[in-house]
């Protein structure tokens, strides 16, 4: 049969068409109101997200308990050998250790250490398939600002993209869209890395030669070269293989992120701005 | 029931669920990905007031989702209200066909739009890997699936339902 809809709907489609298309061109021109909007609606539904976050945590966790089963076994095994070692004999709550673990680690960063830090914590993920976003419980009133970079005690997440008075976005640096610029830890070599996607590692452009042959394990640091968004010497990740690059004029690295994103649970802010 | 009587239950519904989708269900991941709660609202829109209403629904809960984001602007929008329009489109047509229909057209709404995202994404320049597509399609026609019954009982709640139809037979 003939799918025939009356002249009226198809005027309707063509009107939220056209809508669409145009926010999507005010989106992509990055104009304030837009940005404003974002805001706004974030300041507006910070209250409400929080009050459901607590009655829908519950379930969230009950969710876990059956979809991270395998995970969540193996990271008792660890955490059990860990005690072992250890000699710990009284530690009654594994979830407040590892949240302890977390915080501690956020706190002490082995890094940048001149630069003034606010540990946030990660309220929601990603919240839709298609972002690589985080919502952290500080905001502007912590001194947050837009274009901070985020880190955890094993390197960098990602960088501030949204704020907000009690709350801000951090865009992770597996976001496809974001940039990083990098050096080789052992030999100052430059490139620039770019997310793939959740779950998967990044892949650094580099400048190196194709024929160089690079050690699976070496290490990668943003470079904080001149007007770099990020400060120089925090861990990015460890290079797993080198391959020829399109061209095959230059060394691409797959790099492993220091970062497990999947258990973000506190993140450190550096109050840090480009000079 | 008067217009402004519709219009405050669908603006409660809009902001229910925008609340449950940005807080509980962006916690829910199976296989990496999330259900869309905001697409199968949609979804049930378009099968119980056809084209025009699965359309403006589209847009709405588009709009609304797109301002919780960090993707490109309007593109949930667009995409919701294309779906909307199609899933309205084919209410129509497969009406009289068979009796779980409701349920197979969501699955296949979910399927649809993570692929037009993803392209249209694409095309824009934000270079969403394409191999994550199908878990994130699987699992959005999967909750797609789940939730379109019950939400086309709070569609009707909010619009109220003139004449019986195979889906009042089907949710009796």
């Amino acid at each position: 049969m003939a799918i025939s809809p009356p002249t009226g709907s198809r005027t309707r489609l063509a009107i939220v068409v056209a809508a669409s298309v145009t926010l999507v061109t005010l989106g992509l021109r990055d104009v304030p109101v837009i940005r404003d909007l974002r805001e706004g609606a974030a300041t507006v539904t910070d209250p409400i997200q929080s009050g459901v976050d607590a009655v829908t945590r519950p379930v969230r966790n009950a969710w876990h308990g059956v979809s991270d089963y395998e995970d969540l076994q193996d990271e008792n095994e660890r955490l059990r050998d860990q005690l072992e070692e250890a000699g710990a004999a009284d530690i009654s709550a594994t979830d407040a250790q590892r949240q302890l673990a977390d915080l501690s680690l956020v706190l002490d960063l082995p890094y940048a250490n001149d630069i003034p830090k606010v540990v946030a914590r990660v309220v929601s993920g990603p919240r839709s398939n298609f972002s690589h976003a985080v919502q952290i419980d500080k905001g502007s009133d912590d001194g947050l600002a837009v274009g901070m970079p985020v880190a955890t005690g094993a390197g960098l997440a990602g960088r501030i993209t949204q704020v907000s008075a009690n709350s801000a976005t951090v865009d992770l640096i597996t976001d496809p869209e974001i940039r990083v610029g990098v050096r080789l830890a052992s030999t100052g070599d430059l490139g620039t890395a770019r997310g793939q996607g959740r779950g998967d590692p990044l892949v650094v452009d580099s400048s190196i030669g194709p024929r160089v042959q690079i050690a699976a394990g070496e290490g990668v640091v943003t470079s904080g070269v001149d007007r770099s968004v990020y400060p120089p010497g925090i861990p990015v990740g460890t290079v797993k293989t080198s391959r020829s690059g399109s061209g095959g004029l230059a060394l691409e690295l797959v790099v492993e992120p220091s970062v497990d994103f999947d258990r973000l649970s506190y993140l450190t802010v550096l109050q840090w701005q480009p000079g | 029931m008067t217009t402004r009587a519709k219009l405050f239950r669908a603006a409660l519904v809009l902001l229910a669920a925008l609340v449950l989708q940005v807080t509980m269900l962006s916690d829910l991941r199976v296989l990496g990905a999330l259900g869309d709660l905001m697409l199968a609202l949609t979804v049930a829109a378009g099968l119980t007031g056809g084209a025009d209403r699965g359309v403006t629904w589209g847009f709405a809960t588009g709009v609304l989702y797109d301002l919780m984001l960090d993707t490109p602007f309007g593109l949930s929008a667009l995409t919701y209200a294309l779906v909307g329009y199609a899933v309205g489109l084919a209410g129509s047509a497969l009406m009289r066909t068979s009796g779980w229909w409701p349920v197979g057209v969501a699955a296949v709404a979910g399927v649809v739009q993570a692929t037009l995202y993803t392209a249209l994404a694409n095309l824009m320049g934000d270079a969403f890997p394409f191999g994550h597509l199908p878990a994130i399609a699987l699992v959005m026609a999967a909750w797609c699936a789940l939730l379109v019954l019950p939400l086309i009982r709070v569609m009707w709640w909010v619009h109220g339902h003139s004449e019986p139809d195979r889906l009042e037979v089907l949710l009796r």
